[in-house]
C-alpha cells in the first residue's frame, strides 16, 4: 500500500442476533416431539398387538415400492437443499434459486407420491389400529412436508428480493434445518413402518 | 417496541387492538383472556364439587357423562386455558424487559398466536358445553362436539407453543450485552427452563389428540378415538407430573420478588438455577400415558414414576430452602423498625412456594403403592395445590410488576387479601381432597356410590370441605380479577415501586452495565461506596 493512503478504520462486524435460527430450531424440536410421539405410540402398540399373536398390517398390504421411491424424493430433496446452502455461503444466487425451487418441486412431488398412494393402497383406515396410526403418521408427514415447501417459497421469494446472501444466510439454514428434519423423519417412517413394518 | 403500520396511523382502537404486536399488549391480552377462562374453569370446578356432595346420584347434572364433561373441562380449562397463558401473558410482558430486548422476538407470530389460542379456547369451552368435550366414559356425548373439543385443544397447544418460541427466542437472542444466561433474571430462566418443556411436551399432547381427531371422525373408532377412551389418553397432561412443568414459572416468581423484598442479594442464583433445570426434568410427563404400560405393570407403578415423585418433592423442598434462606438473611429488613412491611407480593410468592412445596409432597405420597392413591381424588389434590400454587406465584407476579406493565398502580391490600383467600381456597381443596383420596374416594365420582369407590362415609363432610375451598378459590380468582381492573384506572405509578434488582425496572437498559445477575443492585452498592468513600 502505498505511503500517506488514508485508510478507514476497519469495524468489527456486527454480530447478528440469530433470532431466525434459534427461533426455527425450537419449533423443529417441537415438530420432531410430535413425530417422536406418534412412533412411540406406534412402536408401543405394535409390540402389544404382535405380543398377544395378532396381526399387525394385513400381508402384502404395505409394499416397498412406494415407500423407497418417496425416500429417493427425499434423499434428493436434501441433496438440492444442501445445495441451495452452499450457493447462499458463496452468493451464486442462481444457483441459489434453481436448488431452492428444485427442493420445493421435490416436496410438491412427495406429497403427490403420498397422496396417490393414500388412493392405491385400497387399505380403510379404520382396518385397525396399524392403519389408523399408519394414516396419521405419513399423512401428519405429508402436512409437515407443505408447511416445508410454503416456507421454501417464501426463502424463494425473499432471495429473489436480495435478501439470501453470503452475509445473511440465516433464512436459507433456517429453512434447512427445518427441511432436514422433514428428511430426517421420512427416514424413520421409510425404515420402522415401509420396510419392517 | 415494534409496531406495526395499523399502530402508527389513522386506525380505529379495534384495528389497532386486533394488530397489535406490542409485547406490552399482547402480554396484557394473554393475562386478560386466561383470567377469564380462569373463571370458566372455576365455576366448572365448583359445580363438580357442589355434585360431589351426594355421591348417590347426579343432582346437579344430568348424569355422569355430563359430570364428567364438566370434571374434565375443570382441568383442562385450569391448566391450557388458564394458569399456562396467565404466566405466558407475565412473561411476554416482562421477559423482553428483563432481557434488556425492545420487543418480543417474531412479534407477528407472537400476535398470531395469541390469537389462534383465544379462538381455540372458545372453540374448546364451547365444544365442552354443547355436550361434547373430551370423551365420556358412558360414551354418551356427541362426536362431532367431541371433534370439535378436540380441534380447540389443538387450537390452544399450537397458539401456546407459538408464544413459547417467541418468548424463548427473546430471552436468549434478545439479552443485552453482558447479560449472559448465566444472569438473566430468574423469572426469565425458569419461562425458559418451563417453555423448553412445554416445547417438548405439548407437541405429544398435540399428537394424542390427532389420533383421537382423526380415529373419531366419519366412522367407528377403531381405538384413539373411542369416547371412553379418549380422556385416559390426554389425562397426562393434568396431572403429576406434567403439572410441575407448567407451574415451574412460579419459582422464578418467588425467586425474583423475595431478594428485592427483603433487601438481600441471592446469594444461590447459580443454584436455583440448576434446581429449576431439575424441577423442569422431572415435570416432563408425557411418558406417563397408558400407551407406554408394559403388561402387567401401569406406567404409574413403575420406578421412574415414583422416583420422579419423590425427586420432585425433594427439588421443592430445596428450592423452598434457598428461599427461606433468604428471607432469613434479609429478615431484619423486614417488620417493625425496619420500615419495611413484607410487601404483598413477597408473601403470597412465599405461600405459593409452600403450596408447591405440598404439592409436590401429595404427589410423592401418591406415588406410595401400599397408600393404593393413584386412582383417588389424591390425584385431584396434587393438581389442584399444584396449579393453585401457580395460580398465587401469578398473583403475586401480577402484582409486583403489574406497576410496570400497566404503569398504574392497585390495592396491595386488596391483592393480598384476594391471594390469601385463594391461598386457603387451594389449602381446603388439596388436603380435604387428599384425605377422601386415604378414604378410598375415586378421583373421578360418577353418579353412584360404586363408581365413587364406595368411600368411608367421612368422605361427605371433606367433600363439603373442597366445596368451600372451590367457592373460596373462585372469590380469591374474582378478587383478583376486580384488582386488575381497578389497576386500568389507578393513580399514575412509579417506575420503580420496588427499588427493584433487575433489568425491567430500569429506565433504559441499554444505558446499564451487566456486571452481574442483579445490575441494579450493583449500581447501587456502587453509588452508595463512592457517596460513602466521598463523605469520609
Amino acid at each position: 500500500m502505498a505511503a500517506g493512503t488514508e485508510v478507514a478504520p476497519v469495524e468489527a462486524p456486527f454480530a447478528r442476533p440469530r433470532t431466525l435460527l434459534f427461533g426455527t430450531a425450537l419449533a423443529t424440536g417441537a415438530a420432531v416431539m410430535f413425530f417422536g410421539a406418534l412412533f412411540s405410540l406406534y412402536f408401543s402398540v405394535r409390540n402389544d398387538t404382535l405380543a398377544w399373536g395378532a396381526e399387525w398390517f394385513p400381508e402384502g398390504s404395505i409394499e416397498l415400492k412406494p415407500g423407497g421411491s418417496l425416500m429417493s424424493t427425499f434423499a434428493m430433496a436434501a441433496v438440492t437443499m444442501a445445495w441451495a446452502h452452499y450457493s447462499s455461503i458463496h452468493d451464486d444466487r442462481i444457483h441459489g434459486y434453481i436448488a431452492l425451487g428444485l427442493t420445493a418441486l421435490l416436496g410438491i412431488a412427495a406429497i403427490n407420491q403420498t397422496v396417490f398412494y393414500f388412493n392405491d393402497i385400497g387399505l380403510p383406515i379404520d382396518h385397525s389400529v396399524a392403519t389408523t396410526l399408519f394414516y396419521v403418521i405419513v399423512g401428519a408427514h405429508m402436512v409437515m412436508t407443505g408447511i416445508a415447501v410454503l416456507w421454501i417459497g417464501l426463502v424463494l421469494l425473499r432471495a429473489f428480493g436480495g435478501q439470501a446472501t453470503g452475509r445473511h444466510q440465516d433464512l436459507v439454514i433456517s429453512v434447512s434445518i427445518f427441511w432436514y428434519a422433514v428428511v430426517a423423519v421420512y427416514a424413520v417412517i421409510w425404515l420402522f413402518i415401509y420396510i419392517a413394518k | 417496541m415494534t409496531d406495526t403500520p395499523l399502530e402508527t396511523d389513522d386506525a380505529t382502537a379495534l384495528e389497532r387492538a386486533v394488530t397489535s404486536t406490542d409485547a406490552n399488549t399482547l402480554g396484557r391480552y394473554w393475562l386478560g383472556a386466561g383470567s377469564l377462562t380462569l373463571l370458566v374453569s372455576l365455576v366448572a370446578g365448583v359445580l363438580v364439587a357442589l355434585e360431589r356432595l351426594d355421591l348417590g346420584g347426579a343432582e346437579v347434572f344430568g348424569s355422569a357423562d355430563e359430570i364428567f364433561q364438566f370434571w374434565s373441562a375443570h382441568r383442562v380449562g385450569l391448566v391450557l386455558l388458564s394458569i399456562v397463558p396467565i404466566l405466558v401473558g407475565l412473561g411476554t410482558a416482562v421477559a423482553p424487559l428483563q432481557v434488556g430486548s425492545d420487543s418480543i422476538a417474531f412479534p407477528r407470530m407472537a400476535a398470531f398466536s395469541f390469537w389462534t389460542w383465544l379462538i381455540g379456547a372458545g372453540t374448546t369451552v364451547t365444544g365442552f358445553l354443547i355436550d361434547g368435550g373430551l370423551g365420556t366414559p358412558g360414551a354418551g356425548s356427541q362426536r362431532q362436539a367431541v371433534a370439535l373439543t378436540l380441534v380447540g385443544l389443538l387450537m390452544v397447544i399450537g397458539g401456546l407453543l407459538g408464544a413459547t418460541v417467541s418468548l424463548l427466542t427473546t430471552i436468549v437472542c434478545g439479552r443485552v450485552t453482558g447479560l449472559t444466561l448465566a444472569r438473566i433474571p430468574l423469572f426469565s430462566w425458569t419461562l425458559l427452563v418451563a417453555g423448553t418443556f412445554w416445547l417438548l411436551t405439548l407437541p405429544v399432547l398435540a399428537a394424542n389428540a390427532v389420533l383421537a381427531y382423526v380415529d373419531l371422525r366419519g366412522r367407528t373408532a377403531v381405538r384413539f378415538g373411542a369416547e371412553d377412551a379418549i380422556w385416559e389418553q390426554l389425562s397426562w397432561a393434568f396431572s403429576h407430573p406434567q403439572v410441575y412443568a407448567f407451574a415451574l414459572p412460579l419459582v422464578g416468581i418467588a425467586f425474583d420478588i423475595v431478594p428485592v423484598s427483603v433487601r438481600s442479594r441471592l446469594a444461590t442464583h447459580d443454584v436455583v438455577m440448576v434446581l429449576t433445570g431439575m424441577l423442569g426434568v422431572v415435570g416432563f410427563g408425557a411418558y406417563a400415558q397408558s400407551f407406554f404400560d408394559t403388561p402387567g405393570t401401569p406406567v404409574m407403578n413403575e420406578a421412574i414414576y415414583v422416583v420422579d415423585a419423590f425427586a420432585a418433592a425433594l427439588v421443592a423442598l430445596a428450592l423452598f430452602g434457598g428461599l427461606a434462606d433468604t428471607l432469613r438473611r434479609g429478615a431484619a429488613n423486614l417488620g417493625p423498625g425496619a420500615d419495611n412491611r413484607p410487601p404483598a407480593p413477597m408473601v403470597l410468592s412465599v405461600l405459593a412456594m409452600l403450596l408447591l412445596l405440598a404439592a409436590t409432597i401429595v404427589g410423592a405420597l401418591r406415588a406410595v403403592d401400599p397408600f393404593d392413591l393413584l386412582a383417588t381424588s389424591a390425584t385431584g389434590a396434587q393438581m389442584t395445590l399444584t396449579m393453585g400454587a401457580a395460580f398465587v406465584g401469578a398473583m403475586a407476579g401480577t402484582l409486583w410488576w403489574g406497576d410496570r406493565i400497566v404503569g398504574r398502580s392497585t390495592s396491595q391490600g386488596l391483592g393480598l387479601l384476594a391471594g390469601l383467600v385463594a391461598v386457603v381456597g387451594v389449602l381446603l381443596v388439596g388436603v380435604a381432597d387428599l384425605l377422601s383420596g386415604f378414604m378410598g374416594q375415586n378421583d373421578f365420582t360418577g353418579a353412584s356410590v360404586v363408581a365413587a369407590g364406595s368411600p368411608d362415609s367421612g368422605v361427605d363432610s371433606l367433600n363439603l370441605v373442597a366445596l368451600v375451598g372451590s367457592v373460596l378459590l373462585l372469590v380469591g380468582a374474582v378478587g383478583w380479577i376486580a384488582n386488575g381492573i381497578r389497576r386500568l384506572t389507578g393513580a399514575t405509578a412509579s417506575p420503580d415501586p420496588w427499588g427493584g434488582h433487575t433489568l425491567e425496572w430500569a429506565a433504559d437498559p441499554s444505558t446499564v452495565e451487566v456486571t452481574s445477575d442483579r445490575p441494579l443492585l450493583d449500581l447501587l452498592e456502587t453509588d452508595t461506596l463512592e457517596t460513602s468513600g466521598a463523605a469520609s
